[in-house]
Order: structure tokens, then sequence, then C-alpha cells
């Protein structure tokens, strides 16, 4: 099939929902659905760091995210850096090991094989389509021609969101179902207080937790916004408070 | 350099718009360099839709022929015009038995030593973006090698450019998409760090930044950016009215 016919099918599949605008929660069914895999998510980022996510199809997309971005290392972060499609079809017994923080948790989560494709337009780089399959196994051509044209129409999906946004604002699509880890800014504030550092190393340090602690720094976070959890103790660990 | 690797060649770099320091003049003076070398006529230049659509004059191969084309568009007629209006090729039209279309135009032209004139239109589907003028000293036809020769170099160059805007636009919103993540996740911080010092919850934290941003008329990012790089403390905020 010739690329114009796929993204032709690609768009039908799109716009065929109700209402007006395309939404970002359709946007990733509809790349689950095309490509015929387990799930699918979109991430933002920027440079090299993961920002936040567009959209999930389930919770198992959403730890691939969230892994992702507490760890910095996985499928779309490597798709972005590199700038080309990544493909892991045995996520478990991978061919060449990678990503040895992100790997265990997302298996045991149930990610069998996953690929990532970067999401940009020309030159601009925006982030990352990642899909994601139960069992192990290669994208097919046509699955794999699909993600990229996918990948294609989603970048500008997303600058279509923003594009009638007031200044300073994000799009009204993009306030809605995306996950920017906001809580876990709150928290780093807050651990700058207590630990009298930048917020930038205070998110360092939320994510050394999460990793130390084999958790997402998302859960991290709301503990610290509760008060369960504080960085403020003598010994410089941190431990539950109150 | 044969004839056909010096069109391959120079479609390839029509067609390279990826590159980093892509520039549209760069683009427009290779185009009409390339058609006077690869169709062996006197010059060639290119006219482009301005946003506010106008027609200019964007390059010229030579001094004789920009003189010639500012004419026309003040004028407002010769074959350049018709071209871009039409979106058809104008071609092999003899400017020595001219037939009264264009009476300014062809005076000028012949006086400043051209005898022909031809142009074919920068066209994308329906989108009319300009068109490539083509100048000779000889009268008589190009042939209809040379007219495939010069279509095949406008389109891409056509695509090359549409690409390019499109991306330039993608790189605007998105420019503005991180702007507005990065203020919203600085006033985030801001309210962890209000949060920590002035031990209030989060709402409460966002209420006392928004009253005294409002009372000080000031952007909420203003205030919560100072909180967050320590030029300003959250003790010094406004204290909220009971």
């Amino acid at each position: 099939m010739v690329s114009g016919d796929r993204l032709l099918r690609i768009l039908g599949r799109l716009t065929s929902g109700q209402g007006p605008g395309l939404g970002t929660a359709r946007l990733c069914a509809v790349c689950a659905d095309v490509t015929s895999m387990s799930g699918a998510g979109i991430m933002l980022m920027s440079g090299d760091l993961p920002k936040g996510s567009v959209c999930t199809t389930n919770g198992v997309s959403e730890i691939i995210e969230q892994l992702q971005y507490t760890l910095g290392e996985g499928p779309c972060v490597d798709a972005v850096r590199q700038h080309r499609a990544v493909l892991e079809p045995d996520l478990a017994r991978p061919a060449t090991p990678r990503w040895v923080a992100f790997t265990p948790p997302a298996v045991r989560a149930g990610a069998r094989a996953i690929f990532g494709f970067p999401l940009d337009v020309g030159a601009v780089r925006l982030g990352a389509l990642n899909l994601y399959r139960d069992r192990p196994g290669p994208l097919t051509d046509d699955q794999h021609a699909d993600a990229l044209v996918l990948a294609s129409v989603a970048a500008r999906a997303v600058i279509g969101m923003q594009a009638d946004a007031d200044p300073g604002a994000l799009g009204a699509e993009l306030e809605v179902g995306t996950n920017f880890q906001f809580a876990v800014h709150q928290a780093s504030g807050m651990v700058s207080v207590q630990l009298g550092v930048s917020v930038g190393q205070a998110l360092v340090r939320l994510r050394a937790n999460a990793f130390a602690d084999d958790r997402l720094v998302a859960d991290v976070a709301r503990e610290v916004i509760s008060g369960r959890l504080r960085f403020d103790h003598r010994d410089g660990q941190a431990r539950s408070g109150r | 350099m044969s004839r056909e690797a010096l069109m391959t060649r120079t479609l390839v770099k029509l067609a390279d718009t990826l590159v980093d320091d892509f520039d549209v003049v760069d683009l427009l003076t290779t185009l009409a360099d390339r058609c006077v070398e690869v169709l062996n006529i006197a010059a060639a230049g290119i006219m482009l839709v301005a946003p506010e659509g106008e027609l200019r004059a964007m390059t010229s191969s030579s001094e004789a022929m920009r003189v010639v084309e500012l004419f026309e568009l003040q004028s407002l007629e010769g074959p350049c015009l018709d071209c871009y209006r039409t979106g058809q090729p104008v071609v092999n039209n003899d400017l020595t038995s001219d037939d009264g279309r264009w009476p300014g135009f062809a005076a000028v032209a012949l006086a400043t030593g051209f005898r022909a004139a031809d142009a074919v239109p920068m066209r994308l589907r329906r989108q009319v973006i300009g068109a490539l003028n083509l100048f000779r000293t000889e009268p008589g036809s190009l042939t209809d090698d040379d007219l495939i020769a010069a279509q095949a170099f406008a389109d891409i160059a056509t695509i090359a450019i549409l690409q390019h805007r499109s991306a330039l636009e993608a790189q605007v919103v998105n420019d503005q998409l991180n702007h507005a993540l990065n203020s919203r996740i600085a006033i985030e911080q801001a309210k962890g760090m209000i949060a920590e010092r002035e031990g209030l919850d989060m709402e409460h934290a966002f209420a006392r930044l928004r009253n005294h941003a409002r009372n000080h008329n000031e952007r909420l990012v203003t205030v919560a950016t100072a909180i967050v790089d320590g030029t300003a403390v959250p003790g010094s905020l406004d204290p909220l009215s009971r």
C-alpha cells in the first residue's frame, strides 16, 4: 500500500469519532488500534528529558510513561535522543540488554514488546509515541509503516492542539487528560525548602529516592505533599515523618 | 558534468530541507543558478507570494533580470504574473513579435536585452506560491525536455519551501508549548515552596500566590519565578485576608 493511502486510512480513523476536535484520548486509542498493540502513549520531551504525557490508553502504558519520567530512560527517551524508531520485540529477553532500571518494572507491569517512534515536524522534535504489546514479537512491516505515519500525524495533532492557545497558556485539549506531573513539581518545591537546595536539585533527590525504593516519582511526590515523607532529617536520609 | 548528472544533483539539493542551516534564499538562489546552467538560458528568477498576498521578486540570477521583474511587479503585467494568477505555465513568448499582451513589459525586457520569456508555476496541488521565470536573449522555443526540467525544479523547490514553512510554524508553536509548560512548572514549584515554608496546603499556597500577584498587578508566573529563584521568599508574600 502506498503511503498516501495509509495516511488517508489513518486520518479517516482519527476523524470518524463523534463531536468536534480530536482529543488526546482518541489520538492514543487510534495509535494502539491501528497497529493492533495492547496500548499506546504519547510522551512530550524537552531536549533529552521527559516533560510529561499527552495520553495513555491503559494502566500499563501509563506505568511505561511514568517509569521513563522517573528514570530518564526507555524507548521514548531513546527514540528522541537517537532520532529514530527504537524497537524491542522481546523486553524480558532482549538480544541486547538496555534500560537496566526501566526494563524489570516494565516487564512486571505487563509489557513484553515495546516500541518508540519519534514525534517530529521537520527538524522540530516534540517527543515520542510508545507502543507496547503484552506478548513478545516484532512489528510487521505494515505495523511499522503505520506507526511512522501515526507518529507524524500525532506530532501535527499536538502542534494543532497548542496552535490556538493564548500566549503563556496550554491549549485547551492539552489541559485535559494530559499528565505533566505537576505534583512532582510541587513536591520539588517542598523538598527544596526542606533541604535548602534548588528545585532542580530537589527533583534529582526525588528521582533518586524513587529509584532506590523501586517506585514511581509521582508516588514519592504524593507522600511528600501529604507530609508522610520528609527529606530534612539530620542524617540526610529521607524518611517517613509525622 | 553531464546534463543528467547536474539535474539529479540539483533535485537532491533542492529536496534537502532537513539540514539545520536551511535557508529559503539559498534554496532559491540555487534554483535560479541551476536553471541557467541546465536550460542554457540567459537568466532565471523567482517570485514568491508574501504572507500579505502580494508577489515579491525573491531572487534573480542577473541584475538586468531583476530590473525587468521589478518593473513587472510595478506595472502588474507580464508572463510571470499571468503564470502566478493562472497557476499554469506561460511559455515560449517571443517578445519581438509581441501580440500586445504585455506592451510595457515587452518594451522594458527588449530594452534590457531579453528577447523571450517563460514562466512555470511554483505550485503544490491547488496552492500556488509563486513563479519561476526564465529569460532568454535569443527568441525561439524551449524544448519539451527543458520545460519538464524547469517544472521539476520548481515543484521540488515548492515542496521544500512549504515543508520549511510548516516546520517553522511548528517550531514557534512548540516553543510556546514549552514556555507554557515551564510557566506552569514554576507555579507548581512555588506552590510547593510556599506550602512547606508557611505550613499551608497546596490550595492555600496557590491562593497566597495569586492574591499577592493580584494585589501587586503582577503576573502569576513572575511572582512564582521570583520565589523559585530565591529573589523573593514565601514569607514576603501578602498574607491572605481572613
